[in-house]
């Protein structure tokens, strides 16, 4: 576990109770100061082997992606956050991404999805075999503040479906 | 991020990660990172710039091949300034 949990519970349950009339109030600096967040000691270490040129590459956004015409919007409303996450083809089109995330802007990104999810540029590098393989899915997730749901179910299933798809390597791109 | 991040690396799978808040990745301690001087929402720089957005996958590539201290923080140096 990246955070002990029984240590995280009763602070967050605390913070939430503090926090909730500045979230509604949309003070976020505040409240993000706030956070407890409590993280493991160490830090973990996989180390890298071997030649991109012949590896499996996926990339995850917190960005709040979602396709418009298949799958709901993230919970953009609850002082939680939304700890789901959403499969985004390879193939996916700009017109065809929604962005559900209440605390970024997201104007420019709707301009061009490859400042938060460089998908085509991954793309173009596949193609000149810079990397061996871009996985047919890639993956978003939304803001969450509640991440209890998020690291007992969420990431042990996207970590599960990345070794099934053979990812070499993982690209994680904030915002 | 950076807690999934830990996850997926703890699991086995080498990661790399952008970031632009140096105060939280020293909080959450990604195992690599990229950090960029670009704003909130923006990681690649400008929209439409085609060649950053590459340049900056290229350094991610390199940096996965050559990050070998678990924690290195790698400062990219280019600005762009986001429109207020």
């Amino acid at each position: 576990m990246p955070i002990d949990l029984e240590k995280f519970k009763p602070e967050y349950k605390k913070w939430v109770a503090e926090s909730l009339p500045d979230y509604r109030a949309g003070k976020m600096t505040e409240i993000v100061k706030k956070y407890p967040l409590i993280v493991s000691d160490g830090v973990p270490w996989t180390p890298y082997k071997g030649q991109p040129s012949v590896q499996t590459f996926a990339m995850v956004t917190s960005g709040g992606l979602y396709l418009k015409n298949s799958q709901p919007p993230f919970d953009t409303v609850s002082i939680h956050g939304d700890p789901s996450i959403r499969e985004i083809p390879k193939t996916v089109r700009q017109e065809e991404i929604g962005i559900a995330h209440a605390h970024y802007d997201h104007s420019l990104a709707e301009q061009d999805i490859n400042i938060i999810f460089p998908i085509h540029r991954l793309i173009e590098l596949e193609k000149e075999r810079i990397i061996g393989r871009l996985t047919d899915t890639h993956y978003s997730f939304s803001y969450v503040n509640d991440v209890v749901p998020l690291v007992t179910q969420t990431v042990p299933k996207l970590i599960s479906w990345l070794k099934a798809d053979g990812v070499d390597a993982l690209l994680l791109v904030p915002v | 991020m950076g807690l999934i991040q830990r996850m997926v690396e703890e699991a086995g799978i080498p990661t790399i990660s952008m970031g632009n808040e140096p105060d939280r990745m020293a909080r959450i301690k990604p195992p690599r990172v990229l950090q960029v001087k670009f704003a909130r929402g923006s990681m690649f720089g400008e929209p439409g710039n085609v060649s950053r957005q590459r340049r900056i996958l290229l350094d991610a590539l390199d940096a996965l091949q050559t990050m070998t201290e678990p924690g290195e923080i790698r400062e990219l140096p280019y600005q762009w300034k986001r429109p207020d």
